[in-house]
Order: structure tokens, then sequence, then C-alpha cells
């Protein structure tokens, strides 16, 4: 097979195992409320122009500065320019969603196939990445991005960079960590003795394998990411024209919002901020229950003991009895 | 603990010490041929003459007139006697002295915010898993997923607006008249702490949750592990039990976390510095930026990876003492 | 009257869950006689682990449920102890054995410590004198050089070597009974055995009951007094070993004897029981065994047969039992 054929296949198979997940949470409670904020969310960043009351980037739409609520500006205007902040919050999204996004997805891959070598090829590849793991790991990521913006100039492109550069790390010790496992498992044993090439093995075998964590990692990554761009918005490092909570809450503050109480400026990006974060992480932590089911299992049983039916446990009991085993069995809780 | 872990250990971490070094080195060089005009950008209103005669001036102030090899070990020799190099600030003082004079205000935060995060967030974190399945480990389940979701600034900024502003219980903004009038007086001590409060809970409280739900995880964790069944199968106490078994394993990747965190310990309060303008390694770092402050941004960054690499020694020593799995010699 | 050192009468565990009632245990009774060594036999998952934890009380009560008519231990009943009352027990006149001896032992804590606990907890005595008795106990066993032993983390130390620190460790406070459950199953064969010889020998020289929880008939036949023989969560079958290795009268036990290699076996295949353990949370109609017995019959598929006691020591739960001689001992 032609080497485009052998990747599209593996991409194809990493799209079904993700649509398989999507429908696995789907069918989880919280997982659904997780799914459909997120997709709520994307669908704010995408539709924006067309949901925002006002553009913010025109600046023949400003009004009046510094305006409280009201039913023409729901969360009033800034102090500084009188842009309406209800309409900064939703173009806020595509800020946060790219940024997080798409370092989420570069460090899956980065971190997967970086993990995957170390752990099964081993050796020299092993010892070189987890060397270069631990020199990243070392590097303080926030100064180093103001270093950076400071030499290279301001723009989300270069902090996505640095945090794909630097992220990749976290996420390759951990798979890396799995593979080990998963290297000494039978059916890899198997396909190396069968005389699997190793390209075959760690696509076919170890992939599918890990990615199960991989997905999950991916969400509570991409949740991390969105905290630590609102972070570097708010010191200024990211495009100055775009529009980005952080850089809401540094306007915010730097434009007297604290001072004269308008406490709707700095509330609006907060939870825009909280919300973004909030929802992927639910989608993270409910994957993790997914694949590791005795963590949630082991707490629902005190909410069933609360629960219990104490005549009908008694009845339980009491059919062991000699004699009495043959009296029907109800199984209903 | 056998010495040829501890010898090893200690050269690895000399070893990233050399290679973060020589990046730190690098980096402010990337990007232009020369490093002078890194230093000295061109501005609009020199000729071409002026300009070379001026980079010429700061080439030879800052040791660029060698070759770029020479340099390099200019730059390691000097920092063998830590001498980070000197800063662009009026009289060009030692950026080591920057350092020394700013880094004990961080301090202040950092450390106020282990102690309290950590003492807190273990009991906190104990109670939820004894009380498995009642409200306090809901309760804390529930404030995790919160807690992540809203970042240490932003409490801040709510923190400084209500209490700062509204409230005028705490500065909103940190008197800097402190740093000079320190002594080490006992009235001078509350002048710091009460201009620290604010700063210090808006990174408390996410780092009380934090260190909660690890402790939580790993207690619930270990008393799951087939040992504490034999512990209580001799006939010990729960307090016995609790103490000399579950917690001695449970502490273990709390080490861990606690030596990730102390990484972090100069660098990461720098937002929170800017909110409260609090004159700490952090605001010293954003003052060096603002400026183009070279020599003074790399020294900071050495420093804190610096710090991140014997704080990674530290824990690693510490951890091998405490869990005998690691270095002491496999079967006899 | 006081020959009976354990006498558990009707003990009943389960384990609520979400989907149904784990019935782990259904009701059994089991005496063990002073100096004695009672087996208990059955597959993975018919209930005899958590049967040796529910006489030693614990089980925690989530998950578990537990309704006991009588745990008496040498005259007292100790099922209605209170906790505190239940840690002067433990250790002291019940302690335990358990299967895999890495993860029985705190890996933090030198062996030696880990055995200083019972005696410190047991006795008024001071730590070094708890140290002596430990390096005692570790000699008794069989383990060389105890003092210097004393001083290792369980991970330095062979397989063999941890198992009998498991055992010293059950023994140090003298306790009148043992329960071990699985105590070589983790282990080589060669190993197995020396194992099994120095509980054997600990057991007879100090006139110790011991309850061993295995799967092993091989271990079973060879250090056993008494066998209960237990499936899906009741007993099927109790006879004295002797009589359980020559004349076997539930068919299981048939099976069980049947899957064991011997090397004076003629015979070219094994004798399987098919499918396997019912799952503990939906049982069958009738007899539990009834869907791998060869000798089913439509009254064991309706009816659950009761335990019925043949002789002293000879107990069995079935409708048609096997090797019954012409008398008819029904």
């Amino acid at each position: 097979m032609s080497i485009i054929k052998r990747i599209s296949n593996r991409l194809i198979d990493i799209l079904l195992s993700i649509w398989e997940f999507i429908k696995k949470l789907w069918r989880h409670p919280k997982g659904r409320v997780g799914l459909i904020m997120v997709l709520f969310l994307a669908f704010l960043a995408v539709f924006a122009p067309l949901i925002a009351p006002y553009d913010p980037y025109d600046v023949t739409q400003r009004a009046a500065k510094g305006l409280s609520p009201s039913w023409n500006h729901l969360l009033g205007t800034t102090i500084t320019t009188g842009q309406d902040i209800f309409s900064m919050l939703i173009y806020g999204t595509r800020v946060s969603l790219l940024v997080g996004l798409v370092t989420g997805i570069a460090i899956a891959f980065l971190g997967a196939i970086l993990g995957i070598i170390a752990g099964y090829v081993g050796g020299l590849a092993d010892n070189t990445i987890m060397r270069i793991v631990d020199v990243m790991l070392v590097i303080p990521t926030l100064p180093l991005t103001i270093v950076i913006t400071n030499l290279f100039g301001k723009s989300y492109f270069i902090i996505v960079l640095i945090f794909v550069v630097f992220g990749w790390t976290g996420l390759a010790r951990v798979v890396r960590s799995l593979v080990l496992v998963l290297k000494n498992s039978n059916y890899v044993k198997a396909s190396e003795l069968a005389g699997g090439s190793r390209w075959h093995i760690m696509t076919k075998h170890i992939l599918p394998g890990v990615s199960h964590l991989l997905i999950m990692n991916t969400a509570l990554t991409c949740a991390g990411i969105m905290v630590a761009e609102a972070g570097l918005s708010f010191l200024g490092l990211g495009d100055p024209t775009a529009i980005s909570w952080g850089k809401m809450l540094a306007d915010a503050q730097s434009g007297g919002a604290l001072l004269f109480g308008h406490w709707w400026w700095i509330m609006a990006p907060g939870i825009g901020i909280f919300i973004a974060v909030f929802s992927f992480m639910r989608i993270g932590l409910v994957m993790e229950e997914i694949l590791n089911p005795r963590m949630k299992a082991s707490s629902g049983i005190y909410k069933l003991f609360k629960t219990l039916n104490n005549t009908y446990i008694q009845e339980v009991f009491a059919k062991m009895d000699e004699g009495n085993e043959d009296l029907p069995k109800g199984e209903a809780l | 603990m056998q010495r040829s872990f501890v010898i090893k250990r200690i050269l690895y971490a000399i070893f990233i010490f050399f290679v973060v070094l020589t990046l730190n080195f690098f980096i402010p060089r990337l990007g232009v041929n020369d490093p002078a005009e890194r230093y000295y950008p061109p501005q609009g209103n020199m000729s071409e003459i002026e300009y070379e005669i001026i980079k010429q001036v700061t080439r030879e102030q800052y040791g660029f007139d060698v070759s770029t090899f020479k340099q390099y070990t200019n730059y390691v020799s000097g920092l063998l006697r830590f001498d980070l190099g000197n800063s662009f600030k009026a009289d060009n003082p030692k950026v080591s002295d920057l350092i020394a004079e700013r880094l004990p205000w961080t301090l202040v935060l950092s450390v106020s915010n282990l102690v309290i995060s950590l003492s807190i967030g273990l009991i906190f974190g104990t109670v939820a898993a004894w009380k498995r399945g009642r409200w306090q480990d809901s309760l804390l389940l529930n404030l995790s997923t919160i807690s992540v979701a809203l970042p240490a600034f932003f409490i801040a900024l709510i923190l400084s607006f209500y209490f700062g502003f509204e409230l005028e219980l705490f500065p909103a903004y940190t008197n800097p008249n402190m740093v000079s009038q320190f002594d080490w007086s006992l009235d001078a001590i509350k002048v710091v702490f009460y201009n620290a409060a604010l700063p210090i809970i808006s990174m408390s409280i996410g780092g009380i949750i934090g260190y909660s739900q690890r402790t939580r995880n790993s207690v619930i964790a270990v008393t799951n592990e087939e040992f504490v069944l034999t512990a209580r199968a001799k006939g010990l106490s729960q307090n016995k039990v609790l103490f000399k078994h579950t917690l001695r394993n449970a502490m273990l990747p709390i080490v861990t976390a606690v030596g990730m965190s102390l990484s972090g310990l100069i660098g990461g309060a720098v937002i929170i510095e800017q909110i409260f303008n609090w004159n700490g390694m952090g605001t010293l770092f954003l003052e060096a930026n603002n400026t183009n402050d070279y020599p003074l941004m790399m020294g900071i960054m050495l420093f804190m990876s610096t710090i991140a690499i014997l704080a990674n020694l530290i824990v690693e020593l510490t951890y091998s003492l405490l869990d005998p799995r690691i270095t002491v010699g496999e079967k006899r | 009257m006081s020959n009976i050192l354990l006498k558990l009468r009707n003990l009943k565990v389960i384990f609520p869950a979400n989907q149904g009632i784990v019935r782990a245990v259904e009701g059994i009774d089991i005496d063990i006689a002073k100096g004695e060594c009672v087996a208990l036999v059955g597959e993975s998952g018919c209930g005899k682990s958590v049967t040796s934890l529910a006489i030693m009380r614990l089980l925690n009560t989530p998950p578990a449920l537990i309704d006991v008519k009588e745990i008496n231990l040498d005259g007292e009943d100790i099922s209605k102890y209170s906790e505190t009352k239940m840690q002067t027990v433990r250790g002291k006149q019940i302690s335990m054995i358990f299967q895999d001896a890495m993860t029985a032992l705190n890996p933090v804590m030198t062996v030696g410590k880990q055995i200083d606990e019972v005696y410190l907890k047991h006795n008024n005595i001071s730590k070094q004198e708890a140290r002596k008795q430990t390096i005692e106990a570790l000699r008794l066993v069989g383990i060389p050089e105890p003092e210097s032993r004393a001083k290792a983390f369980p991970h330095q130390l062979s397989g063999g070597l941890r198992q009998r620190v498991l055992i010293a460790m059950a023994f140090a406070c003298m306790p009148k009974l043992i329960i071990a459950d699985e105590p070589t199953t983790a282990l080589d064969v060669t190993i197995q055995a020396q194992v099994l010889n120095v509980l054997s020998q600990m057991q007879r020289s100090h006139n110790v009951s011991l309850l061993l929880i295995t799967h092993d008939l091989s271990v079973v036949a060879h250090t056993a007094d008494l066998v209960y023989v237990m499936y899906a969560g009741k007993i099927v079958e109790k006879a004295r070993v002797e009589d359980l290795f020559k004349k076997p009268h539930h068919p299981y036990t048939e099976g069980l004897l049947g899957s064991i290699p011997r090397l004076s076996d003629s015979k070219k295949h094994f004798i399987q029981i098919p499918d396997s353990v019912p799952h503990p949370m939906f049982k069958p109609s009738g007899c539990y065994f009834h869907p791998r017995c060869k000798y089913v019959t439509d009254k064991c598929k309706e009816l659950m047969p009761p335990l019925v006691k043949i002789d002293k020591d000879r107990e069995i739960r079935c409708f048609y039992p096997l090797n019954v001689d012409k008398e008819g001992k029904l």
C-alpha cells in the first residue's frame, strides 16, 4: 500500500475511535452536558458575527463609554473604548477555542508519536526523547513566552507554538509509561513473533491501546491550555488586535473597572473562561470515568447504600436459609 | 541511600544545567546576526555611520566584540562566579543584585502559598478520603472541577475588587514603600503580610483544592491495597493503620507533586504580582521586558531554571529516602 | 464440649450493586476443632475469601452486608464485638496469612518492624523485647540470619522468604486460629512445598488450628484433616480428607479430583468440568451446580438440595450423591 493510503487509513481509524467516544459520552448524563456545552461554544465561535449584537471590531459601532448593563447593551460597554461587552464575550470564544483545540490536537499528535517511539523502540531514541523532556520541564514557560514574544513579536501563533513545543512533554511521559506496559502484552508479542514490522505494531496495536488515554488527556489539556492562554493574553502577549477573554480582563483592570465598580466587565470574561474550561474538563473527567470504571463504581456504592430497602435485604437473607431457597428470587432493587 | 545513586542524580542535574545555560545564551541571539542590534535596535533618526559607531560601542561594552565561542566561555565563567551580567537600568546594576533584592518578596508569596496549601490540603484531603462518599467528599469533587476552571488571576481580580476596592479591607495595590522600610521588626512583618494577604489567598484557594484532591485520591488508592488489610488483620487500631501504614505510603505521590510546584516557586506568581503591583521577581521580569533589558530577562530565566533543576534534584533525593524501593538494592 | 474452637453458624454475605445483588456467601456453617487443619476448597469466586474476612470481621459495610447467627471462638461469640474489642482479637486470637506476600506487606516498612507491631500491640513489652521475639519468630519459620533479615524491606526478599515472614507474623502471638488464604498460590511449586511444610509443622507443634483456604486439592491432601467444599456460596460437601479423596459424594468434588494431574495416571485426558462458575449475581435455579453436572435430572433443575448430615464430619448437598454404598447413606 502506498504511504498516503496507509496514513489515511490510520487517520480514519483515529476518527472512528473519536466517534466511538463521542457516542459513549453522549450516553453518560454528565458527559452529555459537557458535550453540549462545547458544541454551544463552538457554535458561538463560528457564528459570532451573526449572533453578537454589535461588531466589536467596527469602530463605527462603538457606543458611549462605560455604560452599565441595559437592554441595549446586555453587559454594558467598556470604559476605555465603548465597545459592547456582550459582543466581545461572544467573539472571545474564537481565540480561546482555536488556541485550545489547535494546541491540544497538536500536543496529542506530538506527544503520542514521541511517547510511543520512546516506549516501544526504547534505547537511544528513548534516552534522547526523555532527556529533552527533562530539559523542557525545567524551563519556566511563562517567562520564556514573554522573552520570545519580545524577540519575535506578539501573536497567538507564537503562543501556540511555545505551548506545543513545551506541552508535548507531559503527554509523552504518560504515553510512554503505558506503552512500556503494552509492550509486554501477549498480542504485541504475538505480532512481533509473526514478523510484524515495528511501524505496523506501533500503529496497529500500540496506538489503539493508548487512544483512550490520548483522547481523555487531550480534553484535559485543552482545558489547561485555555487557562494558560487567558493568563498570557492578560499579560498582553497575544495579538493586541484580537479579542480574547484574558485581554478583556487586563483592559478591565487597567481601564479602572475595579475602581469604578464595573464588576460586569470583570465577571463576563471570567465566566467565559470558566464555562469553556469547565466544559472541556467535564468531558475529560467523564472519559476518565469511562476508562476507569472502578473509581466511579466505588463512590456509587455509598449512594446505593443510603437508599437500600431494608425489608428487601432481610428477604434476600431469609431466602438463603434451608428450605426457603426454592421460592422465587425477585431481582429488582 | 546509595552513594552512586546520589552522584548520578547530581551529575545529571549538572548536565541539564549546562544544556539550559546554553539555550539561555543563544535565545537572545536568535533572529539577528549581530547581538548588538538586539541590545540597541536601530532608531529612525540616525545615520548609518552613527548607528555603526553606537553598535561598536555596545559591542565593546557588552563583550560582543569577540567571537561567539569566546562570548560563551565568558558567559559560563561569569556564571561560575555568580555573575549574570549587568542590567540596562540606570547605573547598570548587577543582575544578581537585582535578583537578590526582589527574590525574598516573591518568596514571601510563594512559600506562604505552599505552606498554606499543603497543610490545609493534606488535612482536608485525608478527611475527604476517610469520609468517602459523604458530603465532604462530594464537596471536594465539585470544588475541584470548579477550581481548575477559575484561574488564580481571575480570583485575584475578584478578591482585589471586592475586598480591596469595595470593602477596603486589604490593599488592592500593595504599598511599594514597604520594601524600603523593611527592618525585621514585628510591625514591619505585619505590614508585609497585610499587603500580601490578598495575593496569597488568591493563589492558595486553588492550591488548597489541588492538594486536597491529590491527597484524597492517594489515600483512597492506598487504602485499597492489601497491606492495609494486613495491618487491620493484626488488630492495629484505626489511628495506627492510618498514620503508620496508609499515610506513610499515600504521601509519596504528594512529595512528587510538591516537587513540581517547587519548580514554579519563583516564576509562578508573575501575573498575581502584576495585579497587586507586588515588587517581586515577577514584576522585575515584566519591567525588564518592557525596557528590553535582555541581560536582566535572561538572567532571571536562568535563575528560575536553576531553581527548578535544584528543586527536582531535592525532590528526587527526598523521595528515594522515603521509598526504599528506589535506591536500596534488589534481592539478596 | 470444647474440642471445637470455632463455630461459625449461618454466615450470609451479600454485595448490593446497581445491577443486582451479589450473593457471595449463602448461609454456611463451619466447625474447626482445636489443633485441627480445616480446608475450605472451591474455585475462585465461590466465596471462600469473603468467608475468611467475615470471620475476622474485616468486611466493611459498604460494600458488604453481613448476616450471621454466631461466630463462636472458644466459647465467646465475637460476631457482636465492637470494633475496639475485635482489635484485641485480631492478631492475638485469630490471625490471617494473605495470598501474595508482596502486596500484603507494607513496602516502606522493614519486615522486622511489621512483625514487632503485632507484639507491641498485644503485649505490654518494650521495643527491644518485641524485636527479640520477632527475631525468634523469623528463626522459627526457617529464615536464615534473622537479625539482619529483619531489617530488610519486603522487596529485598525472595518470594518464599516473604511468605515465611507472613507466616511468622501470623504465629507471633500464638493465636488459637490462623486463617491462611491461598498461602501458596503465588509461589513456585518447589517453594510451595517448603512453605506448606513450615505451616504444617508450626501448626502441629503449637497446637494451633488452621483454616486453609485454597482451590488447589493437592495442597489439601498434603495438609488438611477436614475439608469443606464450597460452590457458589454454599457448602456442598464436608468430609475428612481421606474420605473425600477416596469416596467423594458430590459431582463437583468428583470433578475437582478428576482434574488433578497425577504421575500414576494412565488416563489420557483430564476430566474437565464444563462451563465455569455461575455469576454471583445471576445464579441458576435449583441446585447451583446443575448446569455443569453430568448426572443432572429435572429435580436438580428445580429444587435446591438441602445439606444433609450423613455422619459425624460428613455432609452432602445433593439429591443423588455418588459413591453411596449399599446401605444408602441418606
